[in-house]
């Protein structure tokens, strides 16, 4: 087995491109998701991205106020009770960014339709719709009969949709906790993260904790997604922030509000992007970024009880960076 | 009494929910709705969000979201997106759904997507004309008009959000009404309530269109009429909804702990 433990700056600098398909992995809108990862992609210039997102998230609110996403496939595209996701709308109303509108349900249908090698995934949902009939990528035909074309049913005749199937070139997936040889437990809703880890044919895990893999030995029926799919593992504690990572700490809700009110303009964005993008090289300065009082606040979620049974597995600050230095 | 539109509107909402029922909330007023019903008159209702929580209520607040902390400190099970929206929803096993809708139409179609305004819609345009405004999407609302055996639309009742047909049909009602849902063979039985903070709209049985069934004690037919942008028919056995009693106000308000729906 190989110890696949790499800094963030290692991960992204190997696993992401200019113009690839890129998915990232989160828990809704203002869950889970590999937040850091993309700050780090915006840090080396990433752009012309065609993203894969069942829901928006910061993450794509940001690289879309960045300019950086030239296509997204997205199920939703706001942020829940924080309201609508205004780097992300901005870029689709400027037309920067083609915005290619599905579902909740059909987005981890057709990952998971990628994962299996399959031709096409039956459609029973968006149908008879505009997901169906609106083919952002091909607007001056409508209905789209190209999108999600009708099929019929060899058993009953009935006619269907074909929803096409994802396999991403990379996927980032935020998970709770890892071990080195990407063995990974989400805590919370895994969302679409199960089937994204297996349709993607690269898989970076960016993880709040690394443990040793005797955990994973205790809860193997836990362990969603196992070492083989896995190509990377990137520790960044703290790595969802703003946002919220059940059982580790709570979102931040002054900060979701301020973010996404900065990415309202292009100032703002440029404004936010020195501060929250730039600011920070280390893990050590992405935390004091934060602040120690904040981050106080954010871990004593009342969620907090749901790390218990792993506790004794966490690997500290120094083990994992002499497990890094002995790969 | 002292209450609100939206807190009515909620009360409403749950007297649609039953006992025993599986049902499916979205985030905010959906969800205060739903738990209200559970709390007041329906002990038994079956919760999940969409997210895949299941067994939980609201800790500290309304949630943020319906994966987020507040909504997974009591869980009794997390699983995923094709569980929630697959599995219970758009296979047609859940027995009711509540979504929200930013435009609405007579047959009951739900737009999420984008405001035209001025520019012609893709429908009148023959081609996907970009929006105007745009917004969310679908999210999980699309498998719940499908696959729920009924479901509710909540929204707040104003000429601009209830057009006579919508820019974009984001998740289905009735589509151009009649049968038409029966072309697509979806599991679901469609929309069968419209809940405005001024009243009830109910579909035809035949014609599927949406007639104005009942109205609020501060409301009228003639309010209802004036913020509907199409011809909308009126119930010849019209009815005012009676207030909420002094119990349903206070199983509401134990559920909206923040005073969510107390704003005016």
């Amino acid at each position: 087995m190989r110890n696949k433990l790499i800094s963030m700056k290692e991960a992204v600098a190997k696993y992401t491109w200019d113009g690839m398909v890129y998915a990232h992995g989160a828990a809704l809108p203002v869950g889970s998701d590999s937040i850091a990862f993309g700050r780090e992609m915006l840090k080396q210039g990433r752009k012309d991205l065609h993203v894969i997102s069942n829901c928006n998230t910061q993450q794509t609110n940001l690289l879309g106020a960045a300019g950086a996403i030239k296509k997204i496939e997205v199920g939703f595209a706001g942020l829940e009770v924080y309201g609508f996701a205004n780097g992300l709308k901005r870029a689709i109303e400027s037309g920067k960014t083609i915005g290619e509108d599905w579902s909740n349900g059909s987005i981890p249908l057709r990952l998971l339709g990628g994962a299996l090698n399959w031709p096409f995934v039956p459609a029973t949902v968006n149908i008879g719709c505009d997901e169906a009939w609106c083919e952002a990528q091909n607007p001056e035909v409508w209905p789209s009969t190209s999108k999600i074309p009708d099929i019929t049913d060899p058993f009953t005749g009935k006619t269907y949709g074909a929803f096409p199937c994802i396999k991403p070139d990379v996927a980032s997936i935020h998970v709770t906790m890892a071990d080195i040889y990407g063995n990974a437990i989400m805590l919370g809703t895994e969302w679409s993260r199960y089937e994204l880890s297996r349709a993607a044919k690269q898989v970076v895990l960016q993880a709040d904790f690394i443990v040793d893999t005797d955990c994973m030995r205790q809860f193997p029926n836990l362990v969603r997604i196992p070492d083989v799919v896995v190509d990377a593992v990137v520790y960044w504690p703290l790595g969802v922030w703003p946002q919220c990572s059940v059982g580790v700490y709570d979102s931040d809700e002054k900060e979701m509000f301020a973010m996404n009110k900065a990415l309202k303009t292009e100032e703002g964005y440029l404004e936010y992007r020195q501060k929250y993008v730039d600011g920070y090289a280390t893990i050590e300065e992405y935390l004091d970024m934060i602040g120690k009082d904040k981050i106080a606040e954010l871990t004593s979620t009342p969620t907090k009880f749901l790390m218990d049974p792993y506790r004794k597995w966490i690997k500290t600050d120094q083990e994992i960076k002499e497990l890094m230095e002995r790969r | 009494m002292d209450y609100t539109k939206n807190e009515m509107m909620a009360i409403v909402t749950g007297r649609e929910l039953h006992d025993g029922e599986l049902a499916i909330f979205g985030v905010g007023l959906s969800m205060l709705a739903g738990y209200f019903a559970q709390k007041n008159h329906a002990p038994n209702l079956m919760a999940f969000t969409e997210g895949g929580v299941f067994g939980s209520t609201p800790v500290g607040g309304l949630p943020w979201g319906i994966e987020d902390c507040r909504i997974s400190a009591n869980a009794t099970s997390f699983t995923n997106a094709i569980d929630a929206l697959g599995v219970l929803v758009a296979s047609g096993r859940c027995d009711v759904g509540i979504i929200g809708a930013a435009q609405i139409d007579k047959y009951g179609n739900v737009n999420t997507t984008g405001i035209w305004g001025d520019i012609p819609a893709p429908w009148k345009a023959h081609k996907y004309t970009m929006p105007k405004v745009r917004l969310n999407g679908s999210g999980g609302a699309n498998e719940i008009a499908v696959g729920c055996k009924r479901f509710i639309i909540m929204a707040n009742h104003e000429a601009k959000r209830f057009a006579e047909k919508v820019d974009y049909i984001s998740s289905p009602g009735y589509i151009n009404g009649g049968n038409d849902r029966e072309k697509y063979n979806f599991p679901g039985g469609g929309p069968c309530a419209i809940i405005t903070n001024l009243g009830v709209l109910r579909p035809d049985p035949v014609t599927k269109e949406f007639y104005l069934e009942s109205y609020f004690p501060f409301s009228s037919v003639e309010e209802i009429k004036a913020n509907t942008a199409w011809d909308l028919k009126v119930s010849p056995d019209v009815f005012v909804i009676p207030e909420p009693t002094e119990e349903e106000l206070a199983n509401l308000r134990a559920v909206d702990i923040t005073g969510s729906l107390r704003k005016k």
